[in-house]
């Protein structure tokens, strides 16, 4: 969240990714920062270590939501 | 000035304290008007003073509020400079305490603490089981800062402080240097300091692992034999240090295997540098047991590393009964400025006793 935090800082457009077991911690740093609204789109936890076939999954299942968060800023 | 909470009775305080995630699970002395404001007259300075400001929360830490914080862990007005020092080490951007509070990894401030300050604002123990219970001073700052962490940097359990496992530094870490047992000048004077300054030093690091060395004067290798196994225990491949190759890690030498190494001319500076020439490993080793960090090396992997930064890194410090047995405690490693320790005065002559205040 603070990566998405200092790239949106420099004014480029940014979409966060965030595990579902640090989305309460993403919310709570994007408000600290002063940037409740950064997007960001779920991810499943952990994705450290799974292997390409189930990261490839992942990436297949959350890019058009990516693509679309990229379209709405 | 904080806002006030009510409650009936202290017994309902401490419950809405609770309920409120103000505290770190242990019941706390009730902040009450009265007895905070003693803690900031005791301080010597104003309530509204902004010793910094804390992360992930980003919260100002004022005097009024570090009061509030000493007051429910018990300390006594006497140790305020020791919790303002601290607060202010874990305030310096070079402590990245943002990102140390968020990780995953286990890391919990400690504090060593150096000069007069042991005793005028304390005592703070250095001696036997200085790491463990029945030391006032030391449980009650180490845990004042963690309510600080808690309260004003904003770091709770599973929602901002993402730290997997923790471990029981993280309510209490604290200790002083037995700068009258050690053979080797203070650790402050070590880091620039004078003699005569009091000084907090601040170290995001593991909990203690102990090092059994039993040291013979008789052996002409005792002191090389006692670095290999500090080395060992130090930066072994399951560390974070060993892993990232960066971080600063400590040394807390017994009185007794520290004066094996100053029997054999050792010096800080010369166990420094032995310790970090000893903390060398295969690339080999890195690439194998590393998994994603492991690829460090791809390009290059004939040769060792070494797992820790420089011989600087490596903090040696004193304290403990006499006996067979050190402390190492590996860290982090992470951030922007790798887990680096901080270093603050202690400004204690301001400070003012408070008569009829413990």
């Amino acid at each position: 969240m603070r990566d998405g935090y200092n790239i949106a800082k420099r004014g480029m457009p940014v979409v966060s990714l965030i595990t579902e077991d640090f989305w309460g911690q993403g919310t709570f740093v994007a408000k600290s920062l002063g940037m409740p609204d950064i997007p960001r789109v779920k991810l499943p936890h952990p994705v450290a270590g799974l292997g390409e076939i189930k990261i490839a999954a992942i990436a297949n299942s959350v890019v058009e939501t990516i693509l679309d968060s990229f379209e709405n800023e | 000035m904080s806002d006030f909470l009510e409650a009936e009775n202290e017994e309902r305080a401490l419950e809405q304290l609770h309920e409120m995630d103000c505290t770190d699970g242990l019941p706390v002395v009730i902040p009450t008007s009265d007895r905070v404001v003693k803690f900031i007259l005791a301080s010597g300075l104003d309530g509204d003073m902004v010793l910094g400001e804390l992360g992930p929360a980003m919260g100002i830490a004022t005097v009024e509020k570090v009061a509030v914080a000493a007051v429910m862990a018990g300390c006594k007005s006497d140790y305020m400079p020791l919790v303002i020092a601290a607060v202010k080490a874990a305030a310096e951007p070079a402590f990245d305490l943002s990102e140390l509070q968020a990780t995953t990894h286990c890391t919990a401030p400690l504090i060593i603490v150096n000069g007069p300050a042991r005793h005028n604002c304390g005592p703070v123990a250095s001696g036997y089981g200085a790491l463990g219970p029945g030391h006032r001073a030391n449980a009650s700052i180490g845990r004042a800062l963690r309510l600080c962490l808690i309260n004003i940097g904003g770091g709770r359990p599973g929602v901002s402080d993402m730290a997997i496992h923790g471990h029981p530094g993280k309510f209490s870490y604290c200790l002083a240097e037995a700068e009258e047992e050690s053979p080797f000048p203070p650790l402050h004077v070590s880091l620039g300091f004078d003699t005569s300054d009091s000084v907090v030093t601040l170290l995001g690091c593991e909990a203690p692992h102990s090092v059994i060395y039993s040291d013979d004067a008789d052996d002409p290798e005792d002191a090389e034999k006692l670095l290999h196994i500090l080395s060992v225990g130090l930066a072994n491949l399951a560390t974070n240090n060993a892993i990232f190759a960066s971080g600063t890690v400590l040394v807390c030498l017994g009185p007794k295997h520290a004066s094996a190494l100053a029997r054999a001319d050792h010096t800080r500076e010369s166990i420094q540098e032995r310790l970090w020439q000893l903390t060398h490993a295969p690339k080999t080793e890195h690439m194998k047991y590393g998994g994603e960090f492991g690829k460090a090396f791809r390009d290059d992997p004939e040769g060792t590393y070494p797992r820790i930064p420089t011989p600087k890194n490596i903090l040696v410090m004193v304290a403990g009964g006499i006996g067979l047995y050190s402390m190492v405690m590996p860290n982090w490693g992470g951030a922007a400025n790798a887990n680096s320790a901080v270093s603050v005065k202690v400004e204690s002559e301001f400070f003012c006793a408070i008569p009829g205040l413990g």
